[in-house]
């Protein structure tokens, strides 16, 4: 009883959640102490002040909402290849309506989360209604929904001159954080709730791990893919309003690249690309070491005396992500290795797990 | 006839718009332009070979961009210092084979999914690259462009040897032991363990070849201009990949052809000269490309649906 | 596993004291400068030239910027250099409204702000270290441009990206000049090439081979100049069809001696890079105000100052007679 009250805690400390949050804070606190000086004028700068704390999150709520679209749709055995291009598609359209169309500022946002979700419909309709691969559904829409938001602004108009009142959501805080943190705040709330505490959300894990068992135990596997690429568009509108309230402007190019570092977050999140297993927190703890790691490359003197910031952010986050990787297959390639050995030879008296 | 018939609609549909360009657009055909286009696919062509192997054996190799640019800022460097080029050649293809085999590795001998892999090798080694080079090109001596031959010689050669690949790694796909292997592998890995063929063999394999193959069109690349940009390559990975699927090329693995990714590379490869030639604005671009591969994959699933595959 | 944790604590301190006893020894004035995207030979050899200027004067300067050009990467990474207390921010905007609002948040801060390359709203920066005008720019290569071509016929144009803002500029007053001046002349495309010279190449021969009448291609992005001149000479076509644009002189000089490619235009980057770090010391230093008419950059001397714009001088030419006495 002991024992395996034990082996429970031992599990929990071990599981890949966990370790992520080692690293995250060992990442934070090696940061802490690396990255924050006093510079000529004697203020203390650098990751330590709580300025730069609020900035990366405010930095991360765009690619962590992507992450959060992603979650769900990777624990299905899928993938959505387009959330990118659809963040710049629906930033265009939400300033098209609004600068053009001459909607109010909440009637295009509302519009807009109308056509994300719309446009993850047409993914889910291909997925679920044609049973085709999403890899190379959503490949298709990235390159469709990019190319419609070039062929609309000719990739020349840019909609900025958004109301001070608007760029509120993006740029000032509020109660304390970032303004737009509240609204990342609650999707991944809701998005957790959704995948944790609702039936309706084990189902997805059901699915992700076998499809066919789902559709025997009664699921209806196509409504809740269908269901789940949606979200993943209504998600990116909200990503895209939140983007162009924090550039104040609204151009073709948004978020161009941010579906590679999404899909990066929920992986090292725990998330299995093959489905069936993952966890909402997991992808947080993902997109925050993620963060983490970058700005606080930056904020690293021998980094920026080399310049490099950029580039070894990009270089580690990949590294990182083998690494998690690897690990989380380690333990057990060790397990089937021994139990090859074990087979090998005479069972041993030991107690066995 | 109809073992193919999903390769030949693909090359029913470039033959009409082929015909419409002739109809509208006859100057797309003179020779010596068209050559210089061709020329610049076939380094491309090598690569969307190799992917096909990749994508029937069921895995995805999305670093094959990276690889690209490493290889071809690495050979330029040595060609750059005087190496023959007959020893460049082999160092750009065994630099490649290298890197595919640590994908592989991975893959193969790790058990992970190759889409993550070669996700984080992707951004790894196009990070690396930027720290190292900082984008700046490399400029090469003369002998190195048409390989010192003349240039209609050497566009030909880069042509005839891009088709020939193709032909024999096609030919090899379907008559040879190793080429079936790698079907079987995509169709069921467990089936064809059971069968005697080692699965995770088999895909590292794979994934050095493609490497490999990446370093030669490196190569061909590199043979065609006396600079290299380090970027070139960037985007490449979606290119190869959309040119084999659009081809028929099952991305469940184990179905498909290299034909068929070769008409799949040559319809993606037209349409930005086709548009510059009917006068078309260049921001239809993305959006055209993206509804071709859209329109292969739902008549992919349109046929399946009606239970036609074969 | 107890006895670890104090351990820690106490190599961190040790590590945090050595830090900030490092870094108040170390108190130069840091200057940081942020490119339009860091891969570019442009903004490299803007670099080289900050560099040399940072070196005479003993101040620190940092570089970092976007692997390719994007807005929100560059706000980014402004904001980070406010907390980060450098003493000087100098930016080449890749978007005027969005890098703006971190500006004014940095200004605040008391950070001296100053612009290169390309200018963001006027109030969030003291200078604008301005190169050559967009509007320079565009009627120097279409005055080239059009010179070159004996005033009438078909040319056609390769840009970076369709949404590259600074591309959009220049084009917008090459066709304004066109329209005005030179009625004889044709666009009959725009082409983008995703700033890679290969593709850059391909684009060039299509456009030669659908319009067997052109006479000339501009290209408005560095890789795009070399990248142009490679189709036109493999096509065979050097000399009936003229080759200009915005590059390097490096990575065009084998082309402009083989006559393939006719000039290249561009003002000196090292200079700009190193005009851009004097003026940013000199704002931070109280040396350089608001209101001044002239400015003293080191060896390169003096500087007009026009409103608030420290300016350069005018595009250079480069062809085949003054080339190679430059080397960036």
């Amino acid at each position: 009883m002991t024992n395996s009250v034990k082996r429970d805690w031992k599990s929990v400390l071990l599981s890949h959640e966990m370790l992520l949050l080692y690293v995250l804070v060992a990442e934070w606190l090696f940061f802490f102490f690396a990255g924050t000086t006093t510079n000529r004028r004697g203020v203390i700068v650098g990751f330590g002040t709580l300025d730069r704390q609020f900035d990366i999150l405010r930095h991360s709520c765009e690619i962590g909402l992507l992450a959060l679209a992603l979650t769900p749709v990777i624990i299905t055995a899928g993938i959505d290849l387009s959330v990118g291009s659809l963040l710049g598609l629906c930033a265009i359209l939400f300033g098209k309506l609004w600068h053009d169309g001459g909607l109010s500022l909440p009637l295009a946002a509302f519009l807009t989360l109308g056509i994300g979700t719309l446009a993850g419909g047409l993914n889910a309709t291909l997925i679920t209604a044609l049973r085709l691969p999403p890899l190379i559904v959503t490949l298709g829409t990235y390159s469709l929904f990019r190319g419609l938001a070039e062929a609309i602004t000719h990739g020349a108009i840019t909609y900025t001159d958004f109301p001070a009142s608007f760029l509120f959501l993006g740029q000032e805080r509020w109660l304390g954080l970032p303004a737009q943190a509240w609204l990342f705040l609650l999707v991944a709330v809701a998005v957790w709730l959704l995948m944790h505490r609702t039936t309706f959300g084990r189902g997805f894990r059901t699915i992700g791990f076998s499809p066919e068992g789902a559709r025997y135990a009664g699921l209806p596997v196509g409504r809740r893919l269908a269901l789940v690429y949606m979200l993943a568009g209504f998600i990116a509108a909200v990503a895209a309003i939140i983007y162009t309230a924090r550039l104040g402007q609204a151009k073709a190019d948004a978020g161009t690249g941010y579906e590679l570092f999404a899909i990066t977050a929920v992986v090292l999140g725990g998330t299995s690309i093959f489905g069936g297993s993952g966890s909402v927190h997991g992808t947080l703890l993902g997109v925050a070491a993620i963060a983490v790691l970058k700005n606080g490359l930056a904020c690293l003197p021998v980094v920026m005396r080399l310049n490099a910031a950029e580039e070894m952010s990009g270089l580690l986050t990949g590294a990182l992500l083998l690494l998690a990787l690897t690990g989380s297959v380690l333990p057990k390639m060790l397990s089937t290795f021994r139990a090859h050995r074990h087979a090998a030879q005479p069972p041993s008296p030991s107690p066995s797990s | 006839m109809k073992r193919y018939f999903r390769e030949l609609s693909v090359v029913g549909a470039l033959g009409v718009g082929l015909l419409g360009l002739a109809i509208f657009a006859p100057a797309f055909f003179q020779p010596q332009p068209l050559l210089s286009l061709v020329t610049r696919e076939a380094p491309t062509l090598v690569v969307a070979c190799g992917m096909a192997f990749v994508i029937i054996c069921r895995q995805i190799d999305i670093s094959v961009g990276s690889m690209f640019s490493v290889c071809s800022v690495c050979a330029g460097l040595l060609a750059a210092r005087g190496w023959p080029l007959l020893l460049v050649l082999p160092a750009a293809v065994a630099l490649g084979a290298l890197l595919g085999a640590v994908n592989g590795l991975l893959v193969a001998g790790l058990r992970l999914p190759s889409i993550v892999v070669t996700l984080a090798t992707m951004v790894t080694l196009r990070q690396g690259l930027n720290l190292v080079r900082q984008g700046e090109f490399v400029n090469l001596p003369d002998r190195v462009q048409w390989f010192g031959l003349s240039q209609t010689a050497g566009q030909l050669v880069l042509v005839a040897g891009a088709v020939a690949l193709l032909v024999a790694l096609g030919l090899a796909m379907r008559h040879l032991a190793a080429g079936r292997f790698v079907y079987a592998v995509g169709t069921d890995a467990e089936a064809a363990r059971l069968a005697g063929i080692r699965p995770q063999l088999v895909t590292f394999l794979v994934f050095g070849f493609v490497g490999a193959l990446t370093g030669l069109a490196a190569m061909m690349n590199l043979a065609q201009s006396p600079q290299v940009q380090p970027l070139s390559g960037l985007g490449l990975e979606l290119k190869v990949i959309a040119a084999v699927v659009v081809g028929g090329v099952a991305i469940s693995g184990g179905r498909g052809n290299l034909w068929g990714a070769f008409a799949g590379l040559l319809l993606l490869a037209c349409v930005a000269p086709a548009l510059t030639h009917l006068h078309i604005e260049a921001y239809w671009e993305k959006a055209i490309q993206g509804a071709i591969i859209l329109l292969a994959v739902v008549a992919d699933g349109v046929r399946s649906r009606k239970g036609g595959t074969g | 596993m107890k006895s670890l944790l104090p351990r820690l604590g106490l190599i961190a301190t040790v590590l945090f004291a050595g830090l900030v006893t490092a870094s108040a020894a170390d108190s130069k004035l840091v200057v940081a400068l942020l490119p339009k995207s860091k891969g570019n030979a442009y903004f490299l050899s803007c670099k080289n030239g900050a560099d040399k200027a940072a070196k005479e004067l003993g101040i620190e300067l940092l570089f970092d910027g976007p692997t390719d050009s994007n807005a929100a990467k560059q706000n980014e990474i402004v904001e980070n250099w406010i907390t980060l207390g450098v003493d000087v921010i100098a930016v080449a905007a890749e978007n005027k409204e969005g890098i703006s609002t971190a500006l004014r948040k940095a200004q605040k801060q008391g950070i001296k702000v100053i612009t290169y390359d390309a200018d963001s709203m006027p109030d969030s920066r003291s200078f604008f270290v301005n190169q050559a005008t967009p509007q320079g720019i565009g009627y120097g290569l279409m005055d080239e441009a059009a010179r070159l071509a004996g005033g009438e016929g078909e040319f056609a144009m390769i840009t970076a990206s369709l949404t590259a803002a600074n591309q959009r500029e220049w084009q917008k007053y090459i066709e304004a000049r066109l329209k005005e001046k030179y009625p004889k002349m044709k666009l009959v495309a725009v082409r983008p090439c995703d700033d890679l010279k290969d593709k850059a190449q391909s684009e060039a021969t299509a456009l030669m081979s659908a319009n067997p009448n052109l006479k000339l291609i501009m290209a408005i992005c560095s890789p795009g100049v070399p990248g142009a001149a490679e189709a036109v000479k493999q096509a065979g076509k050097t000399g009936k069809v003229k080759v200009v644009g915005l590059g390097l002189p490096n990575e065009n000089k084998r082309y402009v001696h083989g006559g393939v490619t006719d000039s290249v235009i561009l003002w000196n980057t090292e200079h700009l890079g190193y005009l851009t770090v004097y003026a940013g010391t000199a704002l931070a230093k109280g040396t350089l105000k608001p209101g001044a008419k002239t400015f003293k950059a080191g060896t390169l001397g003096e500087f007009q100052i026009q409103g608030d714009n420290i300016l350069l001088g005018t595009p250079f030419i480069f062809n085949r007679g003054n080339i190679d006495q430059f080397d960036f």
